[in-house]
């Protein structure tokens, strides 16, 4: 109940140090600083689909199908209701995302070892209805903290996101890691007030609940510890997240997570690790993958288990989801000097789901597998084009893609792409036909300025004997430009050659 | 046959060319044609004798007798004194060196050095260092096959060889032990350096100085005998290349050198700074701290290619949870959390990145049967449902098997889909579309429990979840 109090606080304790530190800028000695300026513009239009319905009286029977709208729509009519329902195209909308996301991050404020990290995001959507998810509330703080480093210890204060094998967890709060790196030792924990999965929103924010379901009124509680030891050819690490409903003591999620990775002889590496829901009492997800990586050869070969995770203020996981179990081999070489084959394949199963299910099934196991190639006739020229299927519950895919990559010189790469697929599915009478052809072109006229655009044509056509395939083609237009901005001490004493490596430390 | 011009054009060049170098030089004194004409070298090498006096004769003397009359006018000119050099060598010792010989002790002469063993007094050539390493080393020795600890017997330090030029510098022979394999080494030119009672051995001093070291060399401050070389700049001249050991041109490298340093960061501190290991470290100050940062009287060090391991090569987009999760420290190690955030937090404008181009129009096939934890990315209300909702794809009123139109019966029968993707039903179906069956107070009472539910662990775990469909009387079983 005082967490509630305080959650408030913290975010504003933060973003005043924040606050405080950039104001003192100017008054203090050395500051280094990046700023990462990345904003990005979508034109997309798309069409789905509307519930519509009429009287059983209305619809119409032709032989040897089943009753259709009088405009020919099927129509499903249930005994004992007085009208059929069925699907219109809805209307088409168009949606113009733009997004502005500013990466900051400031060191030489006086103390060694304080830095200030900030990530946030600006959103809006300049179509004709607001549509795009993701671009509400307009501004989004994505991290934000103040840290501390030396060399046997990092403390963090404010919003931060810890990734582990539990998935991503963000909070607004403090963390603190300790290390001792001679004997390979790293201990972390951290608490604070939690944000909702994949978003950096509290799980409280309306956006989260467009459905209108049931939503928790107060952010959950979040701690968490890991432990990881690294020596050699070993690295292992565990993992403990807990979150707690403040309003009523609750858990909200209780889990435990251990993975570990062996390289016993170079270029053979065995990665596993499995996390048990101590909340739910059963095990999550589990995956051990045996890799084996040269310049020229790279294989894999694994087995994984999926199961879902639900926190317990949804009823989901009353509902057991059932977890699936998978094998999978996956196989890169580089046949000739210029050519690059690949492939990989999986297969899975759900366990029993032990229902009873009468009049329909739906399908248990399935597989996905893929080939491809990339040739590189000259220096700058990269073809690339693969064919992948993939069925099982729910859906099925059949595709093939290819890309043309020109990149004359590292500041310019031009993409000419282009895929077909076909993609039916499983509990709805739909089997499309998805034919995508674009153009992307990425320009760096200097270290710092990164500009890009695309264009896409998608053109959809639905295998439906009814009026419902109706036409989905669409266009999306997008446009991209990075800025950095940096003071010069920031790159100083870094030979030109670093300073110009793509992707290396002055572009961030 | 086309070529034979151009061959013959080219012959005549060069032979031209030549002729004309010929031309400029000044004809070569022929000692032994003089034989009988000088009886001593002093008497035209006086500086030999005597250091203030100069040790080729002037021109004039050859005037004597090449008058133009007596004998032709000849063009012989006096060599300009004071040829570079570092050579301690000093003509006016000679007297003072001796040899043993059957017959006794016995001063040097001019042809002791300037005559070939047996030859005749007059067929003069230069001296060679041969012929100083017969009495000053081991024997008769080729000159750089002499041990290198010899070389400041004969040569000055660099520092002190103040006529050299950085051309004569660069021109430096390099002896065959800087040829092996470990030279490189701290075994090879580390240990020749240390080797002896000095700071640093002698022999190194007659070609280098401290700026040379430095070329490479980031600890130069910290190694003694660096700083124990005078500080010359002439020392540049002679070219190196900072080249990788071998050891790190093997295939797990990557992988492997930070073990490596940890358990002797010298090793890397002499031809990497800071700044070397930020070049791909960046998010973590911690790794280079053991390492100097580049500054005043360091070397720049070794330029690292930032490349990603073997192990990031293809598939590794759809490998790399598990290293992730595993060793996230691993991750870290060059990877700041911006990169991740490029594709795990999408922005909205942005084309697809994680995902390959296209990839909405076929994420049915991948999302059912959740190829990957697609929620760690993207959360199911503002994502999920929200782009499901504009498209019409979303539950609303009364269930009824209108959207899954497949079968008839998915309604009853869509129990074994539900439990095996249930997060996809949650993008378009919320609790209360659930409830209107298999609640236990306001639905028809259908038990959704299956495997593995745990019905007292999870009432104490959060009895809120039961009260949902339960309401206030929870069963206990």
């Amino acid at each position: 109940m005082g967490g509630a109090a305080l959650k408030p606080h913290l975010t504003y304790v933060a973003a005043g140090v924040t606050l405080l530190l950039a104001g003192r800028w100017g008054e203090l000695g050395a500051q280094q600083y990046r700023i990462r300026l990345d904003t990005r513009a979508q034109q997309v239009s798309y069409r789905g689909v509307t519930l519509d319905s009429i009287p059983v009286a209305d619809t119409v029977s032709t032989p040897g199908r089943g009753p259709t709208s009088p405009d020919g729509f099927a129509v499903l009519c249930l005994s004992g209701v007085p009208y059929c329902t069925f699907f219109r195209p809805g209307p088409w909308r168009n949606g113009g995302p733009l997004t502005s996301t500013v990466d900051l991050t400031a060191w030489g404020l006086g103390v060694t070892g304080l830095s200030v990290h900030a990530a946030a995001r600006l959103g809006i959507d300049f179509g004709t209805a607001d549509v795009w998810p993701g671009t509400e509330p307009a501004v989004q703080l994505l991290e934000g903290y103040a840290e501390y480093a030396v060399t046997r210890a990092t403390a963090r204060l404010g919003r931060q996101v810890v990734a582990s094998r539990l998935g991503t967890t963000g909070f607004d709060g403090a963390g603190v890691v300790l290390r001792d790196a001679r004997r390979g030792v790293e201990i972390d924990g951290y608490a604070g007030w939690g944000l909702a999965r994949g978003v950096a929103l509290p799980v409280t924010s309306p956006v989260l609940n467009p459905l209108d379901d049931f939503q928790p009124r107060q952010r959950q509680l979040v701690a968490g510890a890991g432990a990881g030891w690294t020596k050699g050819p070993a690295d292992v690490r565990l993992d403990y997240l807990r979150e707690v409903d403040p309003g009523t003591d609750h858990f909200v999620s209780e889990r435990v997570g251990l993975g570990a990775t062996l390289r016993p002889i170079p270029g053979v590496q065995l990665a596993g690790g499995a996390d048990y829901d101590i909340a739910a009492g059963w095990w999550g997800s589990a995956e051990a993958t045996l890799t084996y990586a040269q310049s020229k050869v790279q294989a894999s070969v694994g087995a994984r288990r999926y199961r879902p995770h639900f926190d317990l203020w949804t009823i989901w996981g009353a509902f057991s989801p059932v977890p699936y179990h998978a094998v999978q081999a996956s196989v890169a070489v580089t046949a000739i000097r210029r050519l690059e084959l690949r492939g990989r394949w999986e297969g899975y199963e759900f366990e029993e789901a032990e229902t009873s299910t009468p009049l329909f099934s739906a399908k248990r196991d399935g597989w996905r597998w893929e080939l491809g190639g990339t040739y590189r006739p000259l220096s700058g020229l990269a073809v690339d084009a693969s064919y992948r299927q993939e069925y099982g519950p729910g859906a099925g895919v059949a595709a093939v893609a290819g890309t043309i990559t020109y990149e004359p010189s590292r500041r310019l790469t031009v993409v000419l792409l282009g895929s077909q697929a076909t993609r039916p599915l499983e509990f709805r009478f739909n089997e499309a036909e998805v034919r995508v052809f674009g153009l992307d072109a990425q320009l760096e006229p200097s270290q710092r300025v990164r500009l890009g655009a695309s264009v896409d044509r998608y053109r959809e056509i639905h295998r439906r004997p009814d009026a419902g395939a109706f036409d989905w083609n669409q266009w999306r237009v997008s446009g991209r430009v990075v800025l950095l901005f940096g003071s010069p001490a920031d790159l100083r004493g870094l030979p030109p050659s670093i300073r110009m490596l793509p992707g290396g430390r002055s572009e961030r | 046959m086309k070529r034979t011009p151009v061959f013959a054009l080219a012959v005549i060049a060069t032979v031209v060319a030549v002729g004309g170098l010929r031309a400029q030089q000044p004809p070569r004194f022929d000692h032994l044609k003089h034989a009988g004409l000088f009886p001593t070298c002093t008497g035209c090498h006086q500086g030999a004798e005597d250091p203030e006096q100069p040790i080729f004769p002037d021109s004039a003397a050859c005037a004597t007798c090449h008058d133009g009359t007596t004998r032709p006018y000849v063009a012989w000119r006096r060599p300009a004194e004071g040829r570079p050099s570092n050579l301690k060598f000093a003509h006016e010792l000679v007297p003072l060196m001796t040899r043993e010989t059957p017959q006794g002790t016995q001063t040097l002469s001019c042809e002791d050095c300037h005559v070939a063993p047996g030859g005749q007094r007059m067929a003069v050539r230069r001296a060679t260092p041969e012929g100083c390493l017969a009495c000053h080393g081991p024997g008769v020795t080729q000159h750089l096959a002499a041990p290198d600890s010899l070389c400041q017997t004969c040569h000055l330090p660099l520092v002190r060889a103040a006529a050299l030029r950085p051309a004569d510098v660069a021109g430096f022979p390099a002896p065959p032990s800087h040829q092996a394999p470990n030279f490189v080494s701290r075994a090879g030119h580390g240990a020749l350096a240390k080797g002896t009672s000095e700071p640093v051995a002698a022999s190194c001093t007659v070609c280098h100085a401290r700026e040379f070291c430095v070329t490479c060399h980031v600890d130069a401050p910290e190694q003694p005998a660096i700083q124990a070389l005078g500080a010359d700049a002439r020392s540049q001249a002679i070219a190196v290349r900072l080249a990788a050991p071998a050891s790190h041109r093997e295939s797990d490298f990557l992988s492997r050198h930070g073990g490596m340093m940890r358990e002797d960061s010298r090793a890397c501190a002499t031809c990497h700074t800071r700044e070397s290991c930020l070049a791909c470290h960046a998010p973590s100050q911690r790794v280079s701290a053991a390492l100097h940062a580049s500054g005043e009287g360091r070397g720049q060090g070794a330029h690292p290619v930032r490349h990603p391991p073997e192990s990031h090569r293809e598939n590794f987009t759809a490998r790399h949870p598990q290293a992730a999760a595993t060793t996230p420290a691993s991750c870290a190690g060059c990877h700041v959390r911006t990169d991740c955030l490029e594709c795990h937090r999408p922005a909205a404008g942005s084309r697809p990145g994680y995902h390959p181009a296209g990839f909405l129009t076929i994420h049915p096939a991948a999302a059912y049967a959740r190829q990957t934890s697609c929620s760690d990315c993207h959360n199911v209300g503002s994502f999920c449902a929200t782009c499901h909702a504009s498209a019409g794809l979303v539950s609303s009123g009364p269930l009824r098997s209108g959207y899954h139109d497949a079968s008839r019966f998915f309604v009853a029968g869509h129990g074994q889909a539900a439990r095996q993707s249930l997060e996809s039903c949650t993008a378009c179906h919320v609790e209360r579309d659930c409830l209107t069956c298999h609640s236990a107070t306001g639905g028809r009472r259908f038990n959704p429990h299956g495997p593995g539910f745990d019905a007292n662990r999870l009432r104490r775990k959060n009895p809120e979840m039961c009260v949902a469909c339960h309401g206030a009387t929870i069963p206990t079983r």
